[in-house]
């Protein structure tokens, strides 16, 4: 909006300078994501004597075969699914209030509760004592488990609440109260129709934290059908990478080890493209939520 | 409505907080369940097991995703033993975390099926009583194990903790040779330049020159890489005992004196033959970088002359198994009495089996497991049963001949639907007779190739010893200071970064450093378990 | 202004002491549903966080864990005394210091200036593609970096080695060499933090209000200009805040990728707490050593933290309390 204003000649040389800079950075980055891709159907073999430069050499499609042969991939995709969607949404419902909360200047305490939260990004009980409160609480082996311990992330509340904090222009707040506006009816109705931006955002973080994350499940699940993807290929991978222990693997058990090595190799590109394309192609959805003015505008109309 | 819901929440959480604390408060409740009936009188001998039917639970590694349950194996061992196994399995990588967790929180099985109880765990979870000592239950009632134990009375020793009991049973397999794969020559290199097997350091030495410059792979090019390893891990432990020495860290000699192995004369004779090597560009430049598939890719362009492998092909690429590739003969060096090789000590070092203190039926769970201690069982748990993978060609002689796989699939990929012995350390016996008629012509050949180069050498580095608590916490401190120490000290004298007459310093930063005490450590350790023996 | 509100809650010299009290009151009463806003957040926290915090008294255990945790013996700072005292000590904290501030002092600033620069450019699917893949590196696993990274820098074999070959500059060895470890840990982790970097930066500046560019532009002032005055000062308590959080976790070097590529030969400038204590305490099962160490981590961050957030008390009103 503000481009068509006519440029002068040195914001042109500037422009074409940012230009230039962006593609540099296209290219340096895309250069090993165009690797990993061509790694994912090229012979092993080739690609480990550093024979593969950008395009696939001596096609094969093993690696995906290996990870797909798994049924419960599909399994894993719809756990993974139902698992950030819920997760995300339990994130977003915990830390935006909050983090509101805390951006107000008149909320007594503010101090206090910014620090409790702050101690618990330093200090921790360990994995031991964190797993006996959530099988006292009877989640384990549930989806809870993956979702209700990281439920307020600290991290992101800070975040948040700094967006706020610089971002809501205090005169709206001190002109709400003044109509008797409760701060329910400010934060629902004017806060965060104002933050879309920082929703999207944050979506974004807590959906790609449950997205990638592994951990908890290996950790609070049982039984394999509730495996998240992450998991489930982390399986696939392990296998395929189990390595020798000599002495106690007989000859068979060898030779099929050394067959899965090769194909390790593979699997473990193809396990990057089947893990994360979803994910990513959820981005350029979310990219319309940063669009400068959209606050302002929407205040001052 | 939504203020409404918000209250619902914060009751709900106040409800939960609650819960946690009182839980937290009533620690020590020890988990007695409702303990299953004991299926009567467990029978000494033979099958059924039990004549009611009982049911036990069990924590065991999965390498696979298939699920336990309905495997062939546990089906036909059911119906002959007429106990039923509940498993809870967890993925390898994430088993020891679980291991954890189960034995912290209380909830323990009835059995752990190869669990990979280290030493120390058998100790502390033993002595603590979590784990039931089970010397009383194989005399009465393993006869299988404890003819086995009979036999070998070594096996016993380096199962029984300092307090005199046994927490958990291993893998024993006294067949075998090798901590890891050998080191092999690159037959084709051989042959082309005529040269028989290197009888000394020297001669290897004069052999790696040769590889280097005379172009045996005939593309024209010097591009042959004499010897290759991927950060020394792979050959260490073979070429330390052309200087002497049985093990990478501590070990006994003959007269079973212990020696910590980077303070030894041999240790530096080591170094120099290595740091010559690298000089003279003979020791791959890239070891110490190079991933494993690096080294493979070297192999299959045909660059090799020396490397270590389970079999050479794996590396020299090409699925054909040859014998054309011999292993190499160890060689013998200034040292004298050399060569010498590390054997395995045929058995493995941590546990595979144990019985929880919670299980109603320690004597069935015995009789159970014992059946894999034989080799009807063994071959049950390792093959599958008989008619799926395998049949006989003669009973008698326990002569086999495999069975084509179902729709032509990978014989281990099928196997591992069977049984879930794959691919994790699990308790029973390797016996010949296992695979009497399954074994590949190659693989009788590395045994033989076993006999002849390496076990007449071979001695056990060091047996299976239990620590105390307190000495295996001292060594563990002593040990991450030095084992990083050396690391990187032997790389810098190998690379010549730390020339060799530096070697005084170094040993004297060792000592510095506590490595005696890491020799006295052991061998009092060694010297107990030796009288023992003598017992 | 700004400041107004809490100055008359927290230094209210002039006001009696009971009309204070009374103030305070009428105020939490107001914004009672501010509370409400409060409660998920924490109590999640208190039940996941608080609750289990006991655990950290094994780091003064000789914590078994066949004992339990109340019943493994004190040995107070042994452990703590352990670390200090190990060989390695100062060179691990050098590392993992040294290592950490590389990384923030040349990954911190790129993810702002890539931010402004995507600001620039018209919306399109230049942009489009530009924002995503620079965005995609952040999925890749460490095992597949580190792979990468190997790959790449093999000397024999290796496609950056061969291109400096190509344009004639003898290259080092990036993979053994210890004054290279940190320069080739810190660029992998820019390529592949950067762009996920820009993202919270974008959402910061579309507070930017476009009357300011407009009037901007009337008077005259260039983009750079417009740039510096306009949508820097926008992002700044973004930049701010996250500079704060990242001095809280300086000696937060994780292991994973650093483990995947160490050598023996580079060592010497590769190790780090984390990998140490990885070595010795998670490998080897000893919990309460590591968890001394994991302690002393922490309090050290959390000074961090603290001091500076109270320098950047004094000079702005972004800080976190």
């Amino acid at each position: 909006m503000v481009s068509s204003i006519k440029e002068t000649k040195q914001d042109k040389v500037f422009l074409a300078f940012v230009y230039l800079i962006l593609t540099v950075a296209l290219v340096i980055v895309a250069y090993p994501l165009i690797y990993i891709l061509s790694a994912s159907i090229s012979n092993p073999t080739i690609v480990a004597a550093g024979e593969m430069w950008l395009l696939p050499k001596d096609i094969t499609f093993e690696g995906y075969r290996r990870v797909f042969q798994d049924s419960s991939i599909w399994n894993g995709y719809m756990n993974t699914i139902i698992y950030t969607v819920v997760g995300t949404l339990v994130n977003l419902v915990v830390t935006l209030p909050a983090a509101y909360a805390l951006s107000r200047r008149d909320f007594v305490g503010r101090n206090i509760f910014m620090i409790l939260f702050i101690v618990t990004m330093f200090f921790g009980g360990g994995l031991v004592p964190t797993y006996l409160v959530v099988r006292s609480l009877g989640l384990v082996d549930s989806m809870w488990a993956l979702i209700l311990p990281g439920a307020t992330s600290v991290w992101n509340l800070i975040v948040c609440r700094t967006f706020f904090q610089s971002s809501i222009p205090r005169e709206l707040q001190e002109a709400a109260e003044m109509d008797g506006c409760s701060n329910f009816r400010l934060y629902f109705r004017i806060v965060l129709p104002l933050s879309t931006a920082l929703i999207a955002v944050m979506a974004l973080f807590f959906g790609v934290g449950h997205w990638n994350n592994y951990f908890s499940a290996m950790i609070y699940l049982n039984q394999q059908e509730k495996y998240p993807l992450q998991l489930v290929l982390r399986q696939i991978l392990v296998l395929q990478q189990m390595s020798a222990q000599a002495g106690t693997i007989d000859a068979t058990m060898a030779t099929s080890l050394n067959n899965k090595a090769e194909v390790a190799a593979l699997v473990k590109y193809a396990v990057i493209i089947v893990a994360t394309l979803p994910i990513i192609a959820v981005y350029p959805f979310l990219q319309r939520y940063f669009v400068q003015g959209v606050m302002i505008g929407s205040v001052k109309g | 409505m939504k203020k409404g819901r918000k209250k619902g929440a914060v009751a709900l959480s106040g409800l939960l907080l609650f819960s946690v604390l009182a839980s937290a408060c009533q620690s020590g409740g020890s988990s007695t369940e409702s303990a299953a009936e004991t299926g009567g009188t467990v029978s000494k001998d033979g099958f059924p097991i039990v004549e009611q039917p009982i049911t036990l639970s069990v924590f065991a590694p999965s390498a696979d995703m298939a699920p336990w349950d309905t495997m062939p194996v546990i089906e036909e061992m059911e119906k002959l033993s007429n106990i039923k196994i509940e498993f809870q399995t967890a993925p390898i990588d994430s088993f020891p975390t679980k291991k954890n967790l189960v034995f912290a929180s209380g909830e323990l099985p009835d059995i752990l099926y190869a669990a990979d109880i280290t030493p120390a765990e058998q100790v502390s979870y033993g002595t603590q009583g979590q784990l039931v000592p089970l010397e009383d239950l194989i005399d009465n009632y393993a006869p299988n194990l404890k003819k086995i134990l009979d036999e070998n009375p070594n096996v016993r020793k380096s199962i029984t903790t300092t307090d005199g009991h046994i927490y958990a049973l291993p893998f024993i397999d006294t067949t075998a040779v090798w901590y890891r794969g050998p080191m092999w020559y690159n037959g084709e290199f051989l042959e082309t330049l005529g040269v028989e097997e290197p009888k000394t350091t020297d001669e290897l030495y004069d052999y790696l020159k040769r590889v280097k410059t005379e172009d045996p792979n005939g593309n024209g090019q010097a591009d042959e890489i004499p010897l290759t390893s991927v950060k020394l891990d792979d050959l260490r432990m073979y070429f330390l005992g052309f200087w002497g020495i049985y093990n990478e860290v501590y070990y006994a000699d003959k007269d079973g004196k212990v020696h910590y192995t980077p303070q030894e004369e041999g240790y530096k004779g080591y170094l120099t033959f290595l740091n010559k090597l690298w000089n003279e560009d003979l020791l791959d430049h890239e070891t110490f970088s190079q991933t494993d598939e690096q080294k493979k890719a070297k192999g299959a362009k045909n660059q090799l002359a020396l490397f270590s492998d389970f079999y050479p092909y794996f590396t020299l690429g090409g699925t054909e198994e040859t014998m054309q590739d011999p292993m190499m003969t160890p060689v013998s060096s200034e040292i004298a009495d050399t060569p010498v090789y590390g054997k395995h000590p045929g058995m493995s070092s941590n546990g595979t089996f144990a019985i929880s203190v919670t299980n109603p039926n320690p004597e069935a769970s015995m009789r159970w497991i014992d059946y894999q201690y034989g080799y009807d069982g063994a071959t049950l748990w390792t093959q599958g049963p008989q008619g799926m993978m395998w049949d006989y060609v003669d009973e008698a002689t326990h002569e086999k001949k495999y069975l084509e796989v179902p729709n032509g699939g990978d014989r281990e990929e099928f196997r591992a639907t069977l049984t879930p012995n794959y691919g994790i350390v699990t308790p029973g016996v390797n016996i010949p007779d296992l695979t009497n008629g399954l074994r590949s012509e190659v693989e009788d050949w590395v045994v033989q190739q076993n006999e002849e180069k390496l076990v007449p050498i071979a001695k056990i580095p060091f047996p299976n010893v239990y620590l105390t608590n307190d000495a295996q916490t001292e060594v563990s401190a002593l040990l991450s200071d030095l084992n990083t120490y050396v690391e990187q000290m032997e790389a810098k004298f190998v690379t010549g970064q730390e020339p060799l007459s530096n070697w005084d310093a170094y040993v004297a930063q060792l000592k510095k450093m506590g490595s005696d005490r890491i020799v006295e450590i052991y061998q009092e350790a060694y010297d107990q378990w030796n009288s023992e023996n003598a017992q | 202004m700004m400041h107004e509100g809490a100055k008359a809650v927290l230094n209210p010299q002039d006001v009696p002491n009971q009309r204070k009290s009374k103030k305070l009151f009428k105020k939490i009463v107001r914004n009672w549903q501010l509370y409400i806003f409060m409660a998920p957040a924490l109590l999640t926290v208190i039940i996941f966080n608080y609750v289990p915090m006991y655990g950290i008294q094994i780091a003064f255990k000789n914590y078994i864990p066949a004992l339990g945790m109340a019943e493994s013996k004190w040995v107070g700072f042994d452990h703590f005394t352990r670390f200090f005292e190990s060989y390695y000590f100062w060179d691990l904290m050098w590392n993992t210091l040294s290592i950490s501030l590389y990384g923030l002092l040349v990954g911190f600033p790129l993810p702002i200036l890539l931010a402004l620069a995507f600001n620039e450019i018209r919306t399109g699917p230049f942009k489009k593609t530009v924002q995503t893949v620079t965005y995609a590196p952040h999925f890749i696993s460490m095992v597949v970096m580190a792979g990468m990274i190997i790959t790449f820098l093999t000397p024999s074999t290796g496609m950056i080695v061969n291109l400096l070959e190509a344009i004639g500059i003898t290259p080092p060895s990036f993979l053994t060499d210890p004054r290279w470890f940190k320069t080739v840990y810190v660029l992998s982790d820019v390529w592949q933090a950067t762009g996920w970097g820009t993202i919270i930066y974008l959402a910061a500046l579309t507070a930017v209000d476009p009357g300011l560019h407009e009037a901007a532009i009337l008077d005259g002032a260039s983009r750079l200009q417009r740039i510096r005055h306009i949508n820097f000062p926008v992002i700044i308590p973004t930049i701010t805040i996250l500079l704060i959080l990242n001095m809280g976790g300086l000696l937060g070097v994780g292991y994973e990728k650093i483990l995947l590529l160490q050598n023996p030969l580079n060592m010497e400038a590769s190790d780090v707490i984390a990998t140490s204590v990885y070595r010795t305490g998670l490998l080897e099962a000893q919990y309460s050593y590591s968890t001394a160490v994991g302690l002393f981590n922490s309090i050290v961050n959390a000074i961090l933290l603290i001091v500076v957030n109270q320098v950047v008390r004094r000079t702005s009103e972004n800080s976190l309390w």
